[in-house]
């Protein structure tokens, strides 16, 4: 028991790792995915939306200590998101291969655009420019591709798993098992 | 159990984060949490700099395939403008291998005709920025070899930017074009000031505050100005004149000035053991 709580924190620190040294280099129109974004959205999904809010909280504080952006907005963003897309799964009545990437392309989308709203009334207006759309853009369907294997590895780090289905390793990665 | 308490009441949960999250952002707005904040970033940022030198070294390769994909036609268009070049440098007898063009950059980097007298490390740079909303950079040297926040980075080309924070073996730089980057900048003889200020990755900057009555030249070289407590010092060129207009009863000229430091694609950078005069 005490070692499966360890496992979430590992995935943090693995993940953060994969962030800085790989997905930051790896840019498309000059954006990149956001890995902690995905992994708050992943965590809402397999664990529900209380403990996708506590995650994306300590998720986002430690994202934070790598960013020049204000501190602590990445913790108020992925709270909302990790919370938001645990209403999301919970509200969805039938499960299938498919929705992990759907909703997290959707909150990754809205986690982005959040983040900015936040940071320009917090008077850093230049994070509303112009390219905002494409980083919108970029983010989400980056992080929807990568939503399978998040899922994967956030599946493993709650191996008790509390939604009924999220959990990757039998029910949403076989076709047809939703229907 | 409390496990179960908590599972019951979602919504009381998320209150209580954003609530936390609200008091962190404004506490460190009012910078009463500098101290913290800026011991967990040293602290996190040593923590993983020895990890994250290892996995990007062994990795590299996969993220160049990546990087490659990703933006196979710039580098078709890039290929094809280097093979041109090629013949060219070939027909003139001057091919230079890499290792000798790499230690040109860094001997150019020694010799600046700028900044003479000012103590400075020369670093490699690492990473690129860790956020979408920031143009920053990484380097491979910190606190433990003398790098400290708010020290200016040049290149050989012109200014870079300034370094915002430390750990031990790292640093990280606001670039020029961050549109959080504001640096005051000289033009002509007697010298008229302006500010130019970051607009974002490949922008050129926006200069303002520069008087009508003066005349500016397109082209022209703009240096820092380094007036009193500004956190550059004097004439470090910043840019070239871009475009310049001045609209009829306007109070100030509109000028955009292109970087000097090719900041999209540095690879060594000066950082100046340099602090404001009080």
């Amino acid at each position: 028991m005490m070692i499966n709580r360890l496992r979430l924190p590992l995935v943090v620190v693995a993940a953060l790792v994969v962030q800085l040294s790989v997905l930051s280099g790896l840019r498309i129109s000059g954006v990149h995915p956001e890995l902690m974004l995905a992994l708050a959205v992943s965590v809402g999904l397999v664990a529900g939306p209380a403990r996708g809010a506590t995650a994306g909280f300590f998720i986002g504080l430690v994202t934070d200590l790598f960013l020049v952006t204000p501190f602590g907005l990445s913790a108020l963003t992925f709270t909302l998101v990790g919370f938001g897309s645990g209403l999301l799964q919970a509200s969805v009545l039938r499960p299938s291969w498919w929705l992990p990437p759907v909703i997290t392309l959707a909150a990754s989308a809205a986690g982005v655009l959040l983040y900015a709203v936040i940071g320009a009334t917090l008077g850093q207006r230049q994070m509303l420019h112009d390219g905002l759309a494409a980083i919108v853009a970029v983010v989400a369907l980056a992080n929807a591709v990568l939503a399978p294997i998040v899922m994967r590895v956030v599946g493993w780090a709650f191996p008790e798993g509390e939604a009924s289905y999220g959990v990757p390793s039998s029910s949403y990665l076989q076709p047809g098992a939703g229907r | 159990m409390a496990v179960t308490r908590r599972r019951a009441r979602p919504r009381f949960t998320l209150l209580v984060l954003l609530l936390a999250s609200a008091t962190i952002i404004t506490l460190s707005y009012r910078g009463q949490l500098d101290g913290v904040i800026n011991g967990a970033r040293h602290g996190a940022g040593n923590a993983l700099s020895p990890i994250q030198s290892a996995v990007s070294a062994a990795l590299r390769p996969v993220g160049s395939f990546f990087e490659g994909a990703a933006n196979y036609g710039s580098l078709q268009a890039q290929n094809a403008k280097l093979a041109q070049e090629n013949a060219r440098l070939r027909a003139q007898g001057l091919q230079v291998p890499a290792a000798e063009r790499q230690l040109h950059s860094l001997q150019a980097l020694q010799r600046l005709p700028y900044a003479e007298g000012i103590p400075s490390v020369t670093a490699e740079v690492v990473a690129q920025s860790s956020s979408n909303f920031a143009e920053t950079v990484d380097i491979g040297k910190g606190s433990s070899s003398g790098v400290g926040a708010g020290m200016p980075v040049v290149s050989a080309g012109g200014l870079v930017g300034s370094v915002v924070s430390t750990s031990d073996h790292r640093a990280t730089i606001l670039l020029l074009t961050d549109p959080k980057s504001e640096v005051g900048v000289n033009f002509g003889q007697p010298p008229t000031r302006g500010v130019a200020s970051g607009q974002g990755a490949n922008q050129p900057l926006q200069v303002s505050f520069v008087n009508p009555s003066f005349k500016v030249r397109k082209g022209e070289v703009v240096p820092t100005s380094g007036l009193q407590s500004s956190k550059f010092p004097p004439n470090v060129p910043v840019g070239r004149v871009r475009s310049a207009h001045l609209a009829p009863s306007a109070l100030q000229w509109d000028i955009t000035l292109a970087p000097l430091a090719d900041l999209s694609n540095l690879q060594y950078v000066r950082v100046l053991e340099w602090a404001p005069k009080p």
